[in-house]
């Protein structure tokens, strides 16, 4: 447990340091903000969920910039024989990079809490629907980012790593926009891997075990497989 | 004692390592050499446990290697051939991570840390970004790593590659004082070091173990009339030119 927490605060302090955690913030937060801005501006309701919708999607773009260097650049740079070679778990090193990155992305996240002050401030927002949409957004999160480090234990090129997630992503967000293509059947296995259906239930504040469980165990399944992978070294 | 019975490596059909076989006892100092692409460093990585071998077994002091892999990495330190370094980091910062992962107890750590900078000389540049260092301060703190949970074993890779004469001496000073209490396997091309620093020579030749014999004695069976003191950098010529002659003749 400790080696593992030592891990994420490497990983943690590596953001910080190559000054990438200030550039996505800074980024993400605008853009959240402009947003922000434009839906309530539109919509007059004390709600968040379309700006969690646009989380959301932005979220297919933050995930593969955030994860790409986890195990990409360690391979290059060659500090992943120094991981591999010490003392410590192969479970322990994918844990706790993930649980660094995940705590990166939950920093940026909790930024946003402000635009729920800001319409309890002026309104009377449905809390339990806001709870579930912030919680639907970091389960969301937490798939894309379990997704990106897994594609970036494939290789060591950045850029490929990054690729390779955002596609696997984008597949799974516009799975539900596919479902029109196949047999009814196929149509509904397509509609309930893909994540939109899920997010939209928890930000419409439908709470269900099984929008949970589909991301959870999204989530378990990368980690499993990131682990598999960074075994191959051959 | 490291301990290797029959292992093999192959990489899809290429065979990197053959049935190599060599005992090494506790406090002895062992070069390593070869040609480039002999099987020094894939070996190494088996000895390290980053690679598994295809076949055969490595015993480190009596356990088994794939049975008991963690417990085994506690009592090695690597240098691989690039230094494992995290650029970003503070020479400081990289060993307290390094300490922290190869389990030195959190009341010893910065005892030894400091310990460590001392004995590579990194006291200067302790606080400066490992990035912005020279390649011999940046060899040294490969070492420092390597030997930041007192190990009893050392595997370096080639650690003087790419160091200008100055570093060279200052590393080969570094690792003659390592030895004191430890078994080092040192893989290198320059032969002229394993001659000052090592007891014992391992040839390794197109994945196979050629030769496994002390120095001393490998000297002198290469001594002759016309030559009685000829260097390991003739002895490593003539294994090669004689299994190239055998060659050609076959």
């Amino acid at each position: 447990m400790t080696k593992l927490i030592s891990i994420a605060k490497k990983e943690l302090s590596s953001y910080f340091k190559s000054s990438m955690a200030y550039i996505v913030f800074g980024l993400m937060i605008c853009i959240f903000n402009i947003f922000f801005f434009m839906i309530i501006d539109q919509n007059r309701e004390a709600s968040l969920r379309d700006i969690f919708l646009v989380m959301d999607f932005m979220l297919i773009f933050l995930a593969p910039i955030l994860t790409m260097r986890l195990f990409s650049e360690e391979k290059l740079t060659g500090t992943m024989e120094f991981l591999m070679t010490s003392p410590i778990s192969n479970t322990a090193i994918v844990l706790g990079k993930y649980v660094g990155v995940l705590i990166l992305f939950s920093i940026m996240i909790s930024i946003t809490f402000l635009y729920y002050a800001i319409i309890e401030y002026f309104g009377s927002p449905d809390r339990l629907t806001i709870f579930t949409g912030y919680l639907g957004v970091w389960l969301e999160g937490a798939l894309f980012l379990s997704i990106g480090m897994l594609t970036s234990s494939w290789t060591r090129n950045q850029i490929v790593a990054a690729m390779a997630a955002l596609a696997i992503i984008f597949l799974l967000y516009f799975s539900s926009n596919l479902a029109a293509y196949f047999s009814e059947s196929t149509a509904t296995i397509v509609r309930e891997i893909g994540t939109l259906k899920h997010l939209e239930n928890l930000v419409s504040g439908s709470f269900s075990v099984g929008d949970i469980t589909y991301y959870l165990s999204g989530i378990v399944v990368c980690l499993v497989l990131t682990r598999v992978c960074i075994e191959i070294r051959d | 004692m490291i301990s290797t019975k029959n292992v093999s490596k192959n990489f899809g059909s290429f065979q990197a390592l053959k049935q190599v076989s060599f005992t090494i006892n506790r406090g002895e100092i062992v070069g390593f050499i070869g040609q480039n692409g002999a099987g020094k460093t894939t070996l190494m990585r088996i000895l390290t446990s980053y690679y598994r071998a295809s076949s055969g077994t490595v015993l480190i002091d009596g356990d088994e290697l794939s049975k008991n892999s963690l417990a085994i990495r506690r009592k090695i330190g690597y240098l691989p051939e690039t230094a494992p370094l995290y650029m970003n980091m503070t020479v400081r910062d990289y060993l307290n991570f390094a300490a922290e992962i190869k389990d030195v107890p959190s009341k010893n750590r910065r005892r030894q840390l400091n310990s460590v900078l001392e004995q590579c000389q990194l006291e200067s540049v302790a606080h400066k970004t490992i990035g912005t260092l020279s390649k011999g301060y940046k060899q040294r703190t490969g070492v420092a790593q390597a030997i930041i949970h007192d190990p009893a074993i050392l595997i370096l890779d080639e650690p003087t590659s790419g160091l200008d004469p100055i570093q060279n001496r200052q590393l080969r000073n570094l690792i003659k004082g390592l030895k004191n209490h430890r078994t080092v396997i040192v893989s290198t091309h320059i032969l002229s070091e394993v001659e000052q620093i090592a007891q014992r020579v391992l040839i390794i030749k197109a994945g196979q173990l050629i030769v496994d014999q002390p120095l001393d004695a490998l000297l002198n069976a290469h001594s002759s009339d016309q030559n009685p003191a000829p260097s390991l950098e003739q002895v490593f010529v003539h294994h090669h030119q004689e299994k190239a002659a055998v060659t050609d003749h076959d």
